[in-house]
């Protein structure tokens, strides 16, 4: 289940739960006014916390680390498409907002993937 | 000084046939104990505990998501003595930061090399909040035989027949399987014991049967070759979760003693019946595995994969409902999705849904999940089944000279309790 190079510029690299060492795909796409962080679970690759569990804090390093500011920015948590015959793996995108409290989630429609990702 | 060791009860699914195993996380903890520690050990699904009993600190170990609310309640009531009580297990790693707010402390990894440490801590009136060594496994090479003097051995024998010990010969998985949590508990490195400390404690052993309860045996071609060729000597008969499908593997299990595997079946393909076959071919019985309410399966994929289940002899079924459990992948997609809407620890013992099918309703689902016990045990119950997998061993052993008998002292009393046999055979209770 090796996760395709093309959902990621380069791996980066969070404490995850209990400081766990974990490691994600990071995209970053400026859309001008508004940038575009792209954090990939990488599974097998991924020694610790997933990207849905690091949630918040995850989006804060990686933000903080990419001088973006996480407020203003539209963050997304891709599954990425691993070629398994589980469907459970298929590639899905979604926009996680980070209200007070449990973050929210959206599922992206193809057609705002391959807006965002053109 | 004297650990009071404990291993909270939970409650066993309705209308399966129970059976006590003795608990293996607890004794593989007491083993990383130092010496001059004094250990009392309860298993609570087989006694009462006794909160009054004298000790200086209170451990209480893990294993199952339905094990926790009971924990916290136990720590309470130690607390309320005074008490200072420290988590860990499996369970603790899964729900720590819950766990946390009723403890003194917990205990996240892997305890060898470590509880010195948290001994000298404890003796100086600092025991820290969290013990974090889940990114630092110890060396392998620390991982000794577990405590299992520390059983009270009567209280694991049901109408005089022992159940079988547990025992690990590595950790770590080298896959991350969607509803398994076992890559964030233990590390997705397969990590072998080494073969001299496998054998090792194998003699310390005394009874003939067996669970190997490492997570997946086919981890490692020449690594299982070996350890199977080092099991022969013993004679001992063992239960284990999957075997790799490689007919001198097979080959070398048989002849290691395999004696039933729990084995996932997942669909209904030739490949599973030829698998399970491959199993029978080598004397091996199967209790297939079967998960219910994953997102690829609607309501007549279910009734097809039970009616399969039915063809392809299986000797045991065990049917388990998705459950996504915390740091699982699971979790992470049903939880994105706000499809969880159950989060009461103590209902995730896979015999009940949490959350919404993707193909049919919760209720729908749990209505299969019946469907699919009553269906496989409808012809020929749980218990005959498994009287005949045991019969089978049985015989086994006779030919090969390691058959115990039953312990006639034990014949009216069921993992502690006494049976009371009512008029008729059929009607037996345990009190």
């Amino acid at each position: 289940m090796k996760v395709p190079e093309k959902y990621y510029d380069e791996i980066f690299e969070f404490k995850g739960a209990w400081d766990v060492p974990s490691k994600c795909g990071l995209k970053i796409i400026d859309k001008g006014e508004r940038k575009v962080v792209i954090v990939t679970e990488l599974y097998q690759d991924n020694p610790g916390t997933s990207v849905t569990r690091a949630g918040r804090s995850l989006a804060e390093q990686a933000c903080a680390a990419k001088g973006v500011d996480l407020a203003s920015a539209l963050y997304l948590e891709c599954n990425p498409d691993t070629r398994s015959k589980l469907s459970f793996y298929d590639e899905e995108y979604f926009e996680v907002t980070f209200g007070g409290g449990t973050p929210s989630y959206r599922l992206l429609s193809p057609g705002e993937v391959k807006e965002l990702l053109s | 000084m004297k650990l009071k060791l404990i291993y909270p009860r939970w409650q066993k699914l309705k209308g399966q046939t129970t059976f006590n195993l003795p608990p293996h996380g607890p004794v593989a903890f007491a083993a990383t104990l130092p010496e001059e520690v004094e250990v009392s050990f309860t298993d609570e699904n087989v006694e009462e505990i006794d909160f009054d009993e004298a000790c200086d600190l209170v451990a209480i170990s893990m294993m199952l998501s339905t094990q926790a609310r009971r924990g916290w309640e136990i720590a309470a009531r130690f607390r309320e003595r005074g008490k200072q009580v420290i988590f860990g297990g499996i369970a603790t790693m899964l729900h720590a930061e819950e766990t946390l707010a009723h403890a003194d402390s917990i205990f996240l990894g892997e305890s060898e090399g470590r509880m010195e440490q948290v001994l000298e801590d404890w003796r100086r009136g600092a025991l820290k909040k969290v013990y974090n060594y889940m990114a630092r496994q110890p060396a392998i090479e620390l991982v000794g035989p577990a405590r299992r003097e520390l059983y009270k051995r009567a209280l694991y024998n049901h109408k005089g027949v022992q159940m079988v010990d547990l025992f690990h010969a590595s950790r770590g998985c080298r896959f991350s399987c969607y509803p398994c949590a076992v890559s964030y508990l233990g590390g997705r490195v397969f990590r072998p014991r080494p073969m001299e400390r496998v054998v090792e404690e194998l003699a310390t052993i005394e009874n003939n049967r067996l669970f190997v309860v490492d997570n997946s045996l086919a981890q490692n071609k020449e690594w299982e070759k070996q350890l199977f060729r080092e099991m022969i000597p013993f004679k001992k008969k063992w239960i284990s979760h999957t075997i790799e499908d490689d007919p001198e593997i097979l080959d070398l299990a048989a002849r290691a003693g395999a004696w039933y595997v729990y084995q996932a079946i997942y669909d209904t393909s030739d490949y599973i019946k030829e698998r399970v076959k491959r199993y029978h071919d080598h004397g091996i019985g199967v209790e297939g595995t079967i998960l219910l309410g994953l997102d690829n399966q609607t309501e007549d994929d279910i009734k097809r994969l039970i009616d399969f289940l039915l063809e392809i002899d299986l000797d045991l079924a065990e049917f388990t409902i998705m459950t996504p459990f915390p740091h699982t992948k699971g979790y992470d997609d049903l939880l994105r999705e706000n499809r969880i809407f159950d989060f009461d620890w103590d209902h995730y013992n896979a015999g009940q849904v949490v959350f919404h099918p993707k193909h049919m309703s919760a209720n729908r689902l749990q209505e299969l999940y019946d469907h699919a016990w009553e269906s496989f045990y409808r012809d020929e119950s749980q218990e005959s089944k498994m009287f005949r997998l045991f019969c089978k061993v049985a015989l086994r052993e006779m030919n090969e000279g390691t058959y115990r008998a039953r312990d006639r002292r034990l014949a009216n009393r069921s993992f502690g309790k006494e049976v009371v046999r009512k008029n008729s055979v059929n009607e037996i209770k345990i009190s």
